[in-house]
């Protein structure tokens, strides 16, 4: 009986949506993480009775027929572009993205990955690296002697140091967009990569072409709304057990059928 | 078989079918912009042989009807995702021609065209593509559908709807087909940053389920007393012989 495997597609899928809400609820403090949330879609419809068929000599047709649904399916898992709260750390490699953009990394294939995660820091050599220990484009290296660093809206990175007054410019930081963010393949570690759907990397300087501006001593927050969170994970719940209920109906009809005879 | 039985079979058929729109109504409880949907059952009159100006009465699922009521609006904040407000659809373009769709929920593509999470492209209300400029800081859309990239304006959304109001027939995806002409919708509005949800009302579609739970057991219950009568009457008249 189909009414079966249509509950077991809803149950499925609200399953799976609360696996998208545990992930989210997870990463509540995952500096620069977008909330994810799922899509779903119906499933194909069968054509019992086509709407349009003559139904009678006189030319008479169907106006709408039947047409039986068999369920729901996944269509996308959507990231939620948003920009998270800045939160002010004071460290002095910790840059935000404040708008649109994405830091570009090279990993150690030597292919890129981009992220929002701006917790940066400094090799033995005085490479800017991110916390996992990537490489941040265009690869700007600290002297060791250098007092302190500054980084402008612009991702410019100036390096101050006790025997100079006019501080040296080490380098700047590009940042990268894309037409379609969603896009993005999450690569885990706060890190994507680009893909067909997202469109080729657009390089630019921050505050240029549409593209944020850095800030230096903030972080990006999580973008997740909790109270959003929970709300839906009841909704998901909820979901699941009338689901469940329907396997339950659909079940004691079929026992029914079977008690005739 | 006795009439009587094949009565009851039709409407167990139709029952079981209604069971299984009720079911597929509740697996999309959560699907953006998803319309619920009932069965219309019918009289079915046959005609029957020796018997004048009567027949045999059947019930048949023979139609059915999609609810138009409105949906909730879920606050989402996504600068792609519209909802509708009143009457009309979004139309798409996918390969089987010009589809109609609540469901809000789109992206730009990899050269900046809107599209659905199924990569069907949105047309705006002369039929053409929307493209978003890539590099566009923010976009806003207007409650007429007018929407702007960074303060200019890229494309007017249109709503649609088919001339005929029952003329719509599902296909996956949250998508309708309509066989005959469709005409644009003046009055309703979109939302931006929000998405319309599933309009299927959970409270009535589990008392539907009962109810055709029921109606079906009381077939079933029918058809084992029928069962009882026929095999009571050849109990009967094989004991007379």
């Amino acid at each position: 009986m189909r009414a079966l495997m249509i509950a077991a597609t809803g149950m499925s899928a609200q399953q799976m949506r609360v696996e998208v809400i545990s992930n989210n609820l997870a990463n509540m403090n995952t500096t620069g993480y977008n909330a994810r949330r799922a899509d779903f879609v119906d499933l194909l419809y069968q054509q019992e009775t086509r709407a349009g068929t003559i139904s009678a000599s006189d030319g008479s047709v169907v106006p709408a027929g039947v047409q039986l649904g068999l369920g729901v399916r996944p269509a996308a898992v959507s990231m939620n572009v948003a920009q998270g709260s800045l939160s002010q750390t004071g460290g002095d490699l910790d840059v935000a993205i404040e708008g649109r953009g994405y830091l570009e990394v090279t990993l150690p294939s030597g292919l890129p990955a981009y992220t929002r995660d701006g917790s940066l820091n400094r090799t033995g050599d005085g490479l800017i690296v991110t916390s996992e220990g990537f490489a941040v484009a265009p690869g700007i290296t600290v002297p060791d002697d250098a007092r302190n660093i500054s980084i402008n809206a612009q991702g410019e990175v100036f390096a101050y140091f006790n025997d100079r007054v006019e501080p040296e410019q080490l380098g700047q930081f590009s940042l990268v967009n894309f037409s379609n963010d969603r896009g993005l393949e999450a690569m885990g570690s706060n890190m994507f990569i680009e893909t067909a759907a997202s469109g080729p990397a657009i390089l630019g300087d921050p505050g240029e072409d549409g593209l944020g501006t850095l800030r230096q001593g903030y972080l990006e927050d999580s973008s997740v709304d909790a109270v959003r969170e929970i709300t839906d994970l009841i909704e998901a719940q909820r979901g699941y057990e009338l689901n469940a209920k329907v396997i339950t109906a659909a079940d004691q009809m079929l026992g029914a059928t079977t008690q005739i005879r | 078989m006795d009439n009587s039985l094949f009565t009851t079979l039709t409407r167990q058929s139709g029952l079981m079918r209604e069971m299984q729109t009720v079911a597929n109504n509740i697996a999309n409880l959560s699907t953006t912009g998803f319309r619920a949907e009932g069965v219309i059952f019918a009289e079915y009159v046959a005609e029957l042989e020796g018997v004048n100006g009567g027949g045999l009465s059947m019930a048949n699922a023979s139609g059915r009807l999609v609810q138009m009521r409105q949906g909730e609006l879920d606050p989402t904040g996504g600068s792609f995702d519209f909802a509708i407000e009143g009457d009309g659809f979004f139309l798409l373009q996918t390969p089987d021609g010009d589809n109609l769709t609540r469901a809000g929920s789109f992206m730009p593509g990899a050269t900046g065209e809107l599209v659905n999470p199924d990569g069907y492209m949105l047309l705006d209300a002369g039929g053409a593509p929307i493209f978003v400029p890539p590099d566009a800081q923010s976009i806003s859309l207007a409650r007429d559908g007018t929407l702007s990239a960074d303060g200019r304006p890229v494309a007017l959304l249109g709503l649609w709807q088919p001339v005929d109001q029952s003329d719509l027939a599902h296909r996956d995806g949250v998508r309708f087909a309509v066989a005959g002409e469709m005409e644009p919708v003046l009055d309703a509005t979109i939302l931006q940053g929000f998405l319309e949800n599933s309009n299927v009302d959970p409270v009535s579609q589990i008392a539907r389920m009962i109810e055709v739970q029921r109606a079906y057991e009381m077939g079933q219950g029918f058809l084992e007393r029928e069962d009882e009568r026929v095999r009571g009457f050849l109990r009967t008249v094989g004991a007379q012989v």
